[in-house]
């Protein structure tokens, strides 16, 4: 039987997670933004299961803390729609902290995505961190403790993560500690940036979490913008 | 709004959201145009706080007013709590992020007795004296409302006014109040002696109680401008009582995150052991067509995709048939699912069953509390075991295979015979299961028997009765254990000695506060929950203020003794309590209020009116 599509549009919609919503989760992101559209009154596709649900993509989930210019979800529209008048209608039911950048029509998957950009802020650097971090990025080898499944059993593996590590920059600001960085980023291999910050902030007098991070960008294998 | 240093602490604590604020519907003013600041406190963690209706309604009736602005504020989890300690931050509302010192009124709500310790720790953390006594400037003013407030006294070395009864009107007296004496720079004591004045407020500090040598209460006396007993306000008009517009919409998931409507006050059952049911009284019903547009509304204004229905006894709400429909014909069509409470098992009609099968369903929960018929007629519990299994015979026809049964043990005449009881019946439903020749094929049944341990209650007919003693509890526990056969059944309850604590403040006096303030030193806290509560430091606390949980639980009270919530007023006569509780111990029931008054005297609160006899 041919498969009939019910829905009228297939969007994507790119929003911006800063400020206080860096603490709210991604699951309880996921249930926030179901709900927002529930308050826009917006003609999203439900699962048709015994359980009807909002049909929600959400490209990577991103982790609790950290700030983002470049979220992304897709979902399906029932009818057709003037996307720019959705957006604003949206980003009114949304709380702040959250805001709609644009919604729009897409040809990528989220399996596109290989790379991923960071802006790494540590507010309270140990005097020796600069130097370190510039020793540690530029060394050969970058040993960081990846906790990882053997079985049942969790265990701590030591991972080289230095070809995952495709470029950084390193600058100060008053007093401050700013690392620039691009990592692989991705549903086969993804590298969360704490696990760079914990590598870089051994053996130093710094709190690594007394530390901001900012998710800059989304890339595809070739470096596009993930759009 | 929350402040730098505290945005560096939720980055080292579990759950961050619960501390941050900013949630839709959350109301932000600007401080500096409003007369009045209210920090209405909930003495438990973000999801139980954010889960309650009361808290919402007022909330939103202060909201309202342009003069005052209220701001929610919770118990910090211990992670939290000691970084703030560490770096001393002080507790704060989250609407501005001012720490609690900077309020005029500080409201708590006191839904349980073992959150009494909380109450007093975010009071310190807040940077507000703990005892009532070394707050002497007219603000702030700490007040507390909800089910505790019928025997207050455990709590008034700490809280400056009561608030028995309901809050919607009584709340906007106080904060009228407050203002005008505000702007007249009175004292705290002014202040006080014209609050005393209004209907529905008790200071503690106007009544001596003095005692007899066996502990119990010699006399009460009040003093200044404070009545001899102090009536409990209600609202009386439901369907016109303010309800709010919206909810706010937590980031996380907490207990109950949904639409909710409240369809009414009150209950007409009279089970002998239920506070609720008679402190809630007169019976007070809100029209199917209000309730309705309410949940309505608050859907539209929240996207929650699920409305529960709100009150004692849900299903006894007469308009139920009415209600019903009118949610599922908008609701339904936008993937929102109705859930209906604490159905009782006498009254589930063929076509609400139908109704019901429309919409996801949960498990089925019914409340026999009592496994015998003669136990059953000695708490009014007006379920008989044919109604039980008839119900669940239907509800097994509708596809049902889970059923909860919700019993309770030490109640009053309750013997062993009883906690067998408990078993046969679950292992009748069962039986029931399998009987069934429309039952689903290739499905077993589950049955899950829930034991709560019995506290008596003030404003009950078991008022007087002696609590059972933990060891009893105990056994009578494992024997429960030993009395169920079936791998089909299981069985949970709660630990003994919380229960012996609830006893104890439920219907202590006055000399329990140093008894309070003894143990929340000594570090207690969350005491309702098992990986926070430590009862050593309980007793330690009872031995160092020469006083014994005994005296307050196990001892049967005389129907003379003046017991400490006689200040207190909510309508029910004691002569009715008395005749209910003989009526207990000869097993004589007491038919529910639409069949016939038992004239409990609540009906006096609402001008004489009661929905039940209408």
């Amino acid at each position: 039987m041919p498969e009939v599509k019910k829905w009228a549009m297939d969007v994507r919609m790119s929003f911006e997670k800063t400020g206080m919503a860096k603490f709210i989760s991604h699951l309880d992101t996921v249930r926030l933004i179901t709900r927002s559209m529930k308050r826009a009154c917006v003609p999203i596709w439900f699962t048709e299961g015994f359980n009807p649900h909002a049909f929600l993509t959400f490209a990577m989930p991103l982790s609790l803390g950290f700030e983002s210019y470049c979220e992304t979800v897709d979902f399906r529209l029932m009818e057709e729609m003037d996307l720019d008048e959705l957006a604003k209608k949206i980003n009114d039911a949304l709380p702040v902290d959250i805001t709609v950048k644009e919604i729009y029509v897409y040809e990528t998957s989220p399996n596109d995505i290989r790379w991923a950009e960071y802006k790494i802020i540590f507010n309270n650097p140990d005097k020796v961190l600069l130097e370190t971090a510039k020793n540690k990025l530029s060394s050969d080898e970058i040993i960081v403790e990846k906790k990882a499944k053997q079985g049942r059993k969790k265990v701590a593996k030591e991972v080289n993560i230095k070809d995952h590590i495709k470029s950084f920059e390193l600058s100060e600001d008053n007093g401050k500690l700013i690392l620039d960085t691009v990592l692989s980023s991705g549903t086969s291999i993804n590298i969360n940036p704490m696990l760079l910050i914990g590598a870089l902030v051994k053996n130093t007098n710094t709190d690594e979490q007394d530390v901001d991070v900012i998710k800059i960008e989304s890339y595809t294998q070739n470096m596009e913008v993930f759009k | 709004m929350v402040k730098k240093e505290v945005e560096k602490l939720l980055k080292k604590v579990q759950k961050p959201a619960r501390y941050t604020g900013g949630e839709l519907n959350s109301v932000i003013k600007d401080k500096n145009s409003v007369k009045l600041r209210y920090a209405f406190c909930f003495p438990d963690n973000y999801e139980i706080g954010m889960s309650h209706l009361g808290m919402k309604i007022l909330y939103s009736v202060v909201n309202e007013r342009e003069d005052a602005w209220c701001e929610r504020v919770f118990a910090p989890w211990d992670d939290m709590e000691t970084l703030m300690r560490e770096n001393n931050v002080k507790l704060y509302a989250l609407e501005s992020g001012d720490s609690l010192d900077e309020f005029d009124l500080i409201g708590f709500s006191l839904q349980y007795e073992l959150s009494y310790t909380n109450v007093l720790n975010m009071l310190d953390l807040g940077g507000v004296p703990v005892l009532k006594k070394d707050r002497t400037s007219l603000t702030p003013i700490v007040i507390a409302g909800g089910p505790c407030v019928c025997n207050p006294e455990p709590m008034v070395d700490f809280i400056d006014i009561f608030l028995p009864g309901e809050g919607e009107e009584v709340t906007n007296d106080i904060v009228d109040l407050l203002i005008k004496h505000k702007e007249m720079g009175s004292t705290r004591l002014e202040f006080l002696r014209e609050a005393a004045k209004i209907q529905g407020v008790y200071v503690p500090e106007f009544y001596n109680v003095d005692y007899n040598e066996d502990g119990t209460i010699k006399s009460v006396e009040n003093f200044e401008t404070a009545p001899e007993k102090v009536q409990k306000r209600i609202v009386s008009d439901l369907d016109n009582a303010h309800y709010p517009k919206d909810f706010i919409v937590p980031f996380i998931d907490v207990v109950q995150d949904r639409t909710v409507g409240e369809v009414f006050r009150g209950c007409t059952r009279g089970c002998r052991f239920c506070q609720a049911c008679f402190i809630t009284r007169p019976i007070r019903e809100k029209s199917p067509e209000v309730i309705n547009e309410q949940c309505r509304r608050i859907s539209d204004a929240t996207g929650y995709d699920e409305i529960s229905l709100c009150s004692l006894s849900t299903s006894d709400y007469t308009k139920i048939e009415q209600l019903i429909p009118m949610l599922f014909d908008w609701a339904l069509k936008e993937n929102i699912n109705v859930s209906l409470p604490s159905l009782r098992v006498d009254n589930f009609s063929d076509e609400l069953m139908e109704e019901l099968k429309k919409v996801r369903r949960s498990g089925l929960t019914f409340a026999p509390e009592a496994g015998t018929q003669r136990l059953r007629d000695a708490i009014n519990k007006n379920v008989t075991e044919e109604e039980v299994l008839r119900t669940a015979l239907k509800a097994f026809d509708g596809g049902w295979t889970s059923v909860k049964l919700y019993f309770m043990m030490g109640l009053p005449t309750e013997t062993m015979e009883d906690i067998e009881g408990i078993a046969d019946l679950a292992q009748k439903v069962v039986d029931t299961f399998y009987r069934n020749p429309n039952k689903e094929k290739g499905k077993g049944v589950q049955v899950n028997i829930s034991v709560a341990s019995f506290v008596p209650k003030p404003f009950t007919p078991f008022q007087w009765e002696p609590q059972d003693k933990g060891e009893l509890l105990v056994e009578k526990q494992k024997h429960l254990l030993s009395s169920v056969k079936s791998r089909k059944i299981s069985v949970s309850y709660h630990q003994s000695e919380t229960s012996v604590l609830e006893g104890v403040f439920a219907r202590g006096d006055r000399r329990l506060g140093e008894v309070i303030y003894k143990a929340w030193q000594k570090g207690c806290k969350f005491d309702a929950w098992d990986e926070f509560f430590d009862y050593s430091k309980w007793a330690e606390a009872f031995r160092e203020c020469n006083l014994t949980t005994d005296f307050y639980t196990s001892r049967r009270r005389e129907y003379t003794e003046i017991l400490p919530w006689e200040i207190m007023d909510y309508g029910i006569r004691k002569e009715f309590l008395i005749d209910e509780n003989k009526k207990a111990h000869e097993s004589i029931t007491t038919p529910q209020c639409r069949i016939k008054c038992s004239a409990c005297g609540a009906n006096k609160l609402n001008g004489g009116h009661c929905d039940a006899r209408s």
